[in-house]
């Protein structure tokens, strides 16, 4: 009952209402105030790697790698394209580069940039045909598509079929791989922001939320979400390209359902819509996952288990919930 | 001759699979992404009952079911109430939950040959020369009577109707004094329940194991997209499609080609056809 | 309030969860062994608990000798689920990384699973100069890619058989059932995988060579669900043979029952495991009756009167463990890789891996699957002579016993038959 007399109250912080605006630049104060949340994390990120022993320095690339996929997946869905396929991206880039090494012999300074844009050309190609679905029904496609590319593998025995290509050539030094992924991965995170942010970003923004107004003002919408196609898939390319010659292997399981779900649960923690909900995501669920290895085999189970719970818990996400924190502070207010 | 009746089969099969999820999503508008692990997981108890306690086949069954549609009922209340409106949430924590089903099933031991059910009737008969068991026919005597029942039922009873009020406008049915968390509990049991029916019917045909939670899950979104998501005859159009699809797939190009059809079909149907072959009442503003 | 608890005691949970695993501290340090395979599946499982069978087994005569200190075995597990087809390969090699990394074990046994992960698995093994007795996988991909770099994958050992021998144990049988029982066609099923298509194609051709009439030769992808396509066509066009090769439990399992269910007139050889299996009376009926299955090696599920080895491997088994291994195939391969490592070691005097390594080329071991020597490839020699010189594996058939239980008994080859093939009355002409 005693609740029913109480309600919450949000206020901005001081600090907040002042550098919202250009006189940010007044005080060193206030500069820190903005900086600190985007460089503490650039900074932890880049320094990371020199303090962490091999394996962990692995497990920080697998982070990124689906950090890129999480942000590719919140770069479709801001603009209204709700997928469920990024192992779609990832397994077209990891098949290029893996089979431009493979069979022609080419370094990786040529395959993982063809292997980017030919990844997200590709993607883009495959996925014009279904781009008017909206919702549940393009979210099927896109879950059904990287199954179907996985089976034809397997069926046709095509690129190596089911034990896919092997040996193929790795990076000369472990922590160029380390830093190609955080690198990739902190550019894709900011030049999304920055995009989403543009003109460019707006009317993509503006399909989401509607689109037949946005055509009604004479741009032609397909044409937007095959860019929009086309950048996602890139980026989901790049990622999976960086893993084959990580691993200097790429099998049918690069389309497996894994990096598929796993992007859209580190989204669906960290939070959608800002790049930075979907990044942090992902660098908490795939350490997580990773740490509970030492249970053996209950840990897929505690980890949905963890995921489910903070889900529940936060469904806004993480970031967001943290976000407010930082500018905004609550009392508990008696209603009249 | 018998490329028809074991069509047929499987369609029924691929129906039953995904008379549930259709079910649910068609009135709550919730994917529920659990469905395949309730599936095997009503299997596994019906083999724990029978095998750990004693009972018999159908008791085991019926308990099964009951069990089932319990989880059905509990996931509401404890995972979705909150997370009503935000599909990326409802999907993820349906799925994160059947995963964690699954994965528990595998860590207790439940895998591997020994689980299996037993078939109602052993043996089988010869029509016009093809062989079938009489499992098959059980199989396709329960895919027809679900189907109708549910019919009968979402038309004819006072709970079903509810279900088509919430199904047609949440909001309507609200102010007319259908209780909409309600009747979406009742509407994931129902989902829940008929997963364990399929499973109990179709189990038996082979071994059990956790994999074919996902086996499930893939092809009742198949046949239901195919279908056409919120339409009874939809679902069946799908499922007859795909069936009888993967059996001429076998048959006339190879048997490997079998598990790509259902796949094939959604990307060519969505893409053709985006309401799917039958969807109706939502048809273009949603979809497209 | 209520979310701060709630998150309280995850967190509670969690580091306990995280903390009980530590094992306790050893006097003697003991030597490690990593078993990083894909433990959710019967072969991981059964394969796992044979090592640990024998890892008991030395222990209990005081571990290993090491130069001049004897040192007791410690088993260490990784659970790869590389056995489930929905895995990625890289999440599979994590969980191998990091149990290279973190539990620095001395050598590996059992190994990957499926072929994908074992050929994946291969760099990252020989990266680390880890020796490994490899046991489950059966791929002729390891030779391939052995025979391009020998030197680099030097450490890697398969001590099971491969596709090729298995082949050669079914078409001599197949041999027999053409001369001395008249059968003359054949249909083949496989599941389309790459070992499953090399041994069931070896088998194809040598069918194609001895006349018999070959109806068909049809893969099946390995989540198929419904063989009505092939047992129709093996009815109506009057096979007498299906041969079929097939592991991943849950597709035969469906073949067995719907083979059973059909009537399909024709003797059933090949390997499928839920046929092959000791519970497969009560798994498939008594439909089993008479269906041929290999078992590799020796050992694996069926104790054999004239090798008492396996009687012995497998009554321990069964004493520790409550029952039989439920695969028929290469849990005694992973009890005997335990014991050649041990050799070796003892024989090399070290843990160094590349003098460990040496000493596990010149390994001769005679156990339960036969005698154990590598060649070249570093892969067990297998053949069909004799088990006193190569390992062997053995083909039986469930027969029904003079009370009328259904039974396993070794046909083939003549120096293990307990009985002869009996062809079911519905065949006789």
């Amino acid at each position: 009952m005693a609740e029913r007399d109480f309600r919450k109250k949000r206020l901005d912080r001081g600090i907040k209402a002042r550098s919202d605006t250009i006189f940010a630049v007044a005080s060193t104060k206030e500069i820190l105030y903005l900086l600190a949340p985007r460089f503490v994390p650039v900074a932890i990120l880049l320094l990371l790697p020199l303090f962490l022993e091999s394996y962990w320095n692995k497990v920080l690339v697998y982070a990124c790698i689906y950090g890129l996929l999480a942000l590719s997946w919140d770069f479709l869905a801001s603009c209204g394209l709700f997928s469920l396929g990024q192992s779609l991206f990832f397994g077209l880039g990891a098949y290029i580069a893996g089979a431009l090494n493979y069979y022609f012999h080419l370094p990786t300074v040529v395959t993982i940039p063809v292997a980017t844009l030919a990844g997200g050309v590709l993607c883009a190609a495959l996925l014009s045909p279904v781009m008017r679905l909206r919702g549940v029904y393009f979210a099927m496609v896109t879950l059904m598509l990287p199954l179907l590319l996985m089976k034809v593998v397997e069926t046709t025995g095509v690129f190596g079929g089911t034990h896919g290509l092997s040996s193929l050539a790795g990076f000369p030094h472990e922590m160029l791989a380390i830093y190609l992924a955080i690198i990739g991965f902190l550019v894709c995170l900011f030049l999304f922001r920055r995009i989403m942010n543009a003109d460019y970003g707006l009317i993509l923004r503006a399909i989401r939320d509607d689109d037949r107004s946005v055509m009604s003002g004479g741009i032609n919408i397909y044409w937007r979400k095959s860019q929009a196609l086309f950048i996602a898939g890139a980026a989901g390319s790049f990622a999976g390209a960086l893993m084959t010659h990580h691993y200097q292997f790429v099998g049918m399981s690069t389309f497996a359902l894994d990096y598929s779900i796993l992007p859209v649960a580190a989204v669906a923690l960290g939070g959608p819509g800002t790049f930075a909900g979907a990044a942090l995501g992902s660098m908490i669920l795939v350490p997580l996952s990773e740490a509970l290895r030492a249970l053996g085999g209950l840990r897929i189970a505690i980890y949905c288990g963890i995921l489910i719970v903070s889900i529940i818990l936060l469904p806004e996400g993480f970031f967001h919930y943290l976000a407010r924190k930082y500018h905004q502070f609550e009392r508990i207010e008696k209603i009249k | 001759m018998s490329l028809l009746i074991y069509g047929l089969i499987n369609s029924v099969i691929l129906a039953l699979y995904t008379v549930g999820f259709s079910l649910t999503y068609g009135i709550s508008g919730i994917a529920n992404f659990a469905h395949g692990a309730l599936y095997i997981l009503s299997g596994f108890a019906a083999w724990t009952f029978m095998n750990a306690a004693g009972l018999p086949f159908w008791l085991s069954g019926i308990l099964a079911v009951l069990i089932s549609a319990i989880i059905g009922f509990v996931f509401y209340w404890v995972l979705l109430l909150r997370l009503r409106g935000i599909p990326l949430a409802e999907l993820i924590v349906t799925f994160a939950a059947g995963v964690a089903i699954l994965e528990l099933l595998t860590w207790k031991g439940f895998y591997g040959i020994r689980y299996s059910l037993p078939v109602l009737v052993r043996g089988g008969v010869e029509i016009f020369g093809v062989g079938i068991d009489y499992q098959r026919f059980i199989v396709l005597a329960c895919g027809v009577f679900l189907v109708v029942g549910l019919w009968l039922f979402v038309h004819h009873t006072r709970i079903g109707l509810a279900f088509r009020a919430m199904a047609q406008n949440e909001r309507t049915a609200l102010s007319i004094g259908i209780e909409s968390d309600w009747i979406g509990s009742l509407s994931l049991a129902f989902g829940a329940a008929l997963a364990a029916v399929a499973a109990m019917v179709v189990l038996p045909l082979g071994v059990m194991e956790s994999t074919i939670g996902y086996e499930v899950l893939i092809y009742a979104l198949a046949v239901a997209i195919v279908g056409g998501l919120e339409s009874t005859l939809g679902m069946i159009a799908g499922s007859f499609l795909i069936g009888y699809g993967q059996i001429a797939a076998a048959r006339y190009i190879g048997a490997k080609w079998m598990i790509i059809v259902p796949l094939a079909a959604i990307v060519f149907v969505l893409a053709v056809r985006p309401s799917g072959l039958f969807g109706k009442f939502k048809e273009l503003e949603e979809r497209v | 309030m209520k979310k701060g608890t709630i998150l309280f005691s995850i967190a509670v949970l969690i580091t306990t969860l995280l903390i009980i695993p530590a094992g306790p501290a050893g006097a003697a340090k003991p030597i490690v062994i990593g078993v990083p395979t894909s433990l959710y599946t019967p072969f991981g499982r059964d394969g796992l608990k044979a090592v640990k069978l024998a890892v008991e087994e030395l222990n209990a005569k005081g571990g290993v000798k090491v130069g001049s200190e004897k040192r007791p075995l410690k088993v260490v597990v990784a659970d790869t689920r590389g056995g489930e087809p929905s895995t990625p390969v890289h999440d599979a090699l994590m969980a191998y990384e990091r149990l290279i990394t973190k539990e620095k074990p001395d050598a590996i046994v059992i190994g990957a699973f499926r072929s994908e992960v074992l050929i994946a698995s291969m760099d990252l093994v020989s990266k680390y100069k880890v020796p490994q007795l490899g046991t489950i996988a059966q791929s002729p991909g390891f030779q391939k890619k052995f025979m391009k770099d020998p030197k680099k994958y030097k450490y890697l050992f398969r001590v099971t058989t491969d596709a090729l021998v298995d082949a050669t144990y079914l078409n001599n049988t197949l041999d027999i059932l053409k001369n001395k029982y008249g059968l003359k066609t054949a249909y083949f099923i496989y599941q389309d995988t790459l070992w499953a298509k090399a041994f069931s194609g070896l088998m194809s051709k040598h069918c194609k060579k001895t006349g018999w009439k070959q109806i068909g030769f049809d893969g099946y992808a390995a989540g198929a669900t419904d063989f009505s396509p092939a047992l129709t066509k093996a009815k109506d066009e009057k096979a007498d043979l299906i041969g079929m090769v097939w592991d991943v439990p849950l597709g035969a399992g469906v073949f067995a029952k719907q083979y059973a269910a059909m009537k399909v007139p024709a003797l059933l050889i090949g390997f499928i495991p839920p046929m092959a299996s000791p519970m497969a009376v009560k798994t498939v009926g008594p439909g089993v009756e008479y269906a041929m299955s290999i078992e590799f090696p020796v050992g694996a599920s069926l104790p054999l009167k004239k090798l008492p080895k396996t009687v012995d491997f497998l009554s321990k088994f069964k004493k520790k463990y409550g029952s039989l291994p439920e695969a028929a195939a290469v849990n005694s391969s992973a009890y005997d890789a335990v014991f050649i490592l041990a050799e070796a070691i003892e024989r090399a005097g070290t843990l160094d891996p590349d003098k460990l390594v040496a000493a596990l080329e010149k390994t001769d071991y005679k156990g339960v699957s036969g005698r154990i020597r590598f060649n070249k490839q570093h892969i067990a020699v297998f053949g069909t002579k004799d088990p006193n010189e190569t390992g062997v594996c053995v083909i039986f058939q469930w027969q029904k016993d003079a009370s009328g239980k259904l039974r396993r008994v070794p046909v083939y080859p003549d120096f293990l038959a307990e009985g002869k093939i009996q062809l079911p009355p519905w065949m006789k002409k």
